[in-house]
C-alpha cells in the first residue's frame, strides 16, 4: 500500500511512527511471542522423550515472511537464548540453536527459491525434519559419537513430518487473519 | 490441502520409514549382543545384554542409572534437568541408543564383534 492511503484518516501515535521503528516494535512482538510458545510447549507432552511441538515456529514462519530472513535471525536467536537462560538452563541452548538456524537456513531458502508459490505447510515440514537435523548434528558432535545420526534420524523426522504439518497449518490460518489486518501495512512502506 | 502437498508429504513418510526399515534391517544380527556405554566420546563400560546387571554411572556433571534385565537395556534413573534419557524406551537392538545430552552420556547396544 502507499503512504498516501495510510496517511489519510486518522492519525494514530503508530502512524506517525518511521517504519524503522515499526519494524523493532513487530520484531520484539516475534521475539516476545515465540517466548511465550516455547514456554507453553513445554507443558505439552507429546509420547516419545524429547519430541516438541515445534510451536515458536508458528513466529518464525510469520516472521520469515513478513520480515524477511535477515532480522527472522534475530527474532530465532532472540528467542533461543532467552527461553534457554530463563527455561532450560545449561547445554540446550547449542541444541536449540543449532536446530533453529538450520532449519531457517532452509525454510528462508525454500522461501526465496519458491517465491510466490511456496507452501506454507512444507516450508514448515521441511523446517522441522532440519531443526531436528541440526540438534542431532551438533549433539553427535557434543557426545563424539556419529551412528547417533543414523540411529536416531529416521524416527525423529517421522515425528516431524506431523509436527511440522500442524504448525504449517496454523501459521498459514494465522497469516491468513493476520493479512486482513493493518498490522503488516507500515513494514514495507 | 493442495494435492501437490499431499504427494511430497508421502513421499517424506516413505523416506523416514524406509530410514527406520533399512535401520533395522542393517542392524539385524544373530550374534550376542554387547551393552556399551560411552561418555564424552570414550567408551566407560561394555555389559553383554544377556546377563541381568544394574549400574549408575556418576561423575562431576551428574548420574544415571542402567539396568540391564531380560535382554532390554534401561536408563532407571538420572540427576539430569530434562529426564529425557529415563524417558526413552528401553533398547534392545544393535544401533539403538539411549542419549542424555546434559552428562555427555550414550547406552549403545552394538553386536559383540566389534
Amino acid at each position: 500500500m502507499p503512504p498516501s492511503q495510510i496517511n489519510c484518516g486518522n492519525h494514530h501515535q503508530w502512524q506517525l511512527m518511521n517504519s524503522k521503528s515499526y519494524r523493532l516494535v513487530i520484531l520484539s512482538l516475534y521475539v516476545a511471542m515465540a517466548l511465550i510458545l516455547s514456554y507453553v510447549e513445554s507443558f505439552i507432552p507429546l509420547g516419545p522423550p524429547g519430541i516438541k511441538l515445534g510451536l515458536p515456529n508458528i513466529i518464525t514462519l510469520i516472521s520469515l515472511i513478513t520480515l524477511g530472513w535477515p532480522l527472522t535471525i534475530l527474532v530465532v536467536v532472540g528467542r533461543v537464548l532467552l527461553s534457554g537462560f530463563m527455561f532450560n538452563p545449561g547445554i540446550s541452548i547449542v541444541y536449540s540453536l543449532s536446530g533453529g538456524l538450520l532449519s531457517l537456513l532452509v525454510m528462508g531458502l525454500l522461501l526465496h527459491f519458491f517465491k510466490d508459490s511456496y507452501s506454507l505447510i512444507l516450508i514448515s515440514i521441511f523446517g522441522a525434519i532440519t531443526h531436528n537435523l541440526g540438534q542431532i548434528l551438533m549433539a553427535a558432535i557434543v557426545i563424539q559419537n556419529a551412528s547417533l545420526i543414523y540411529s536416531t534420524f529416521p524416527f525423529l523426522m517421522l515425528t516431524a513430518i506431523p509436527t511440522g504439518l500442524f504448525i504449517g497449518l496454523v501459521a498459514k490460518e494465522l497469516i491468513g487473519l493476520l493479512n486482513k489486518t493493518t498490522i503488516f501495512n507500515r513494514l514495507n512502506s | 490441502m493442495k494435492k501437490k502437498e499431499l504427494i511430497i508429504i508421502a513421499i517424506l513418510l516413505l523416506i523416514s520409514l524406509g530410514g527406520i526399515a533399512l535401520f533395522y534391517c542393517l542392524n539385524a544380527t544373530d550374534q550376542p549382543l554387547t551393552v556399551r556405554v560411552s561418555r564424552d566420546g570414550e567408551v566407560i563400560a561394555a555389559l553383554p545384554l544377556s546377563q541381568d546387571h544394574s549400574e549408575t554411572f556418576s561423575n562431576a556433571a551428574g548420574t544415571n542409572t542402567l539396568v540391564i534385565s531380560n535382554r532390554t537395556a534401561d536408563i532407571t534413573e538420572a540427576d539430569c534437568p530434562g529426564q529425557v534419557c529415563v524417558a526413552t524406551h528401553s533398547i534392545s537392538s544393535p544401533g539403538e541408543t539411549i542419549v542424555c545430552l546434559p552428562h555427555k552420556l550414550i547406552v549403545e547396544i552394538i553386536t559383540s564383534g566389534n
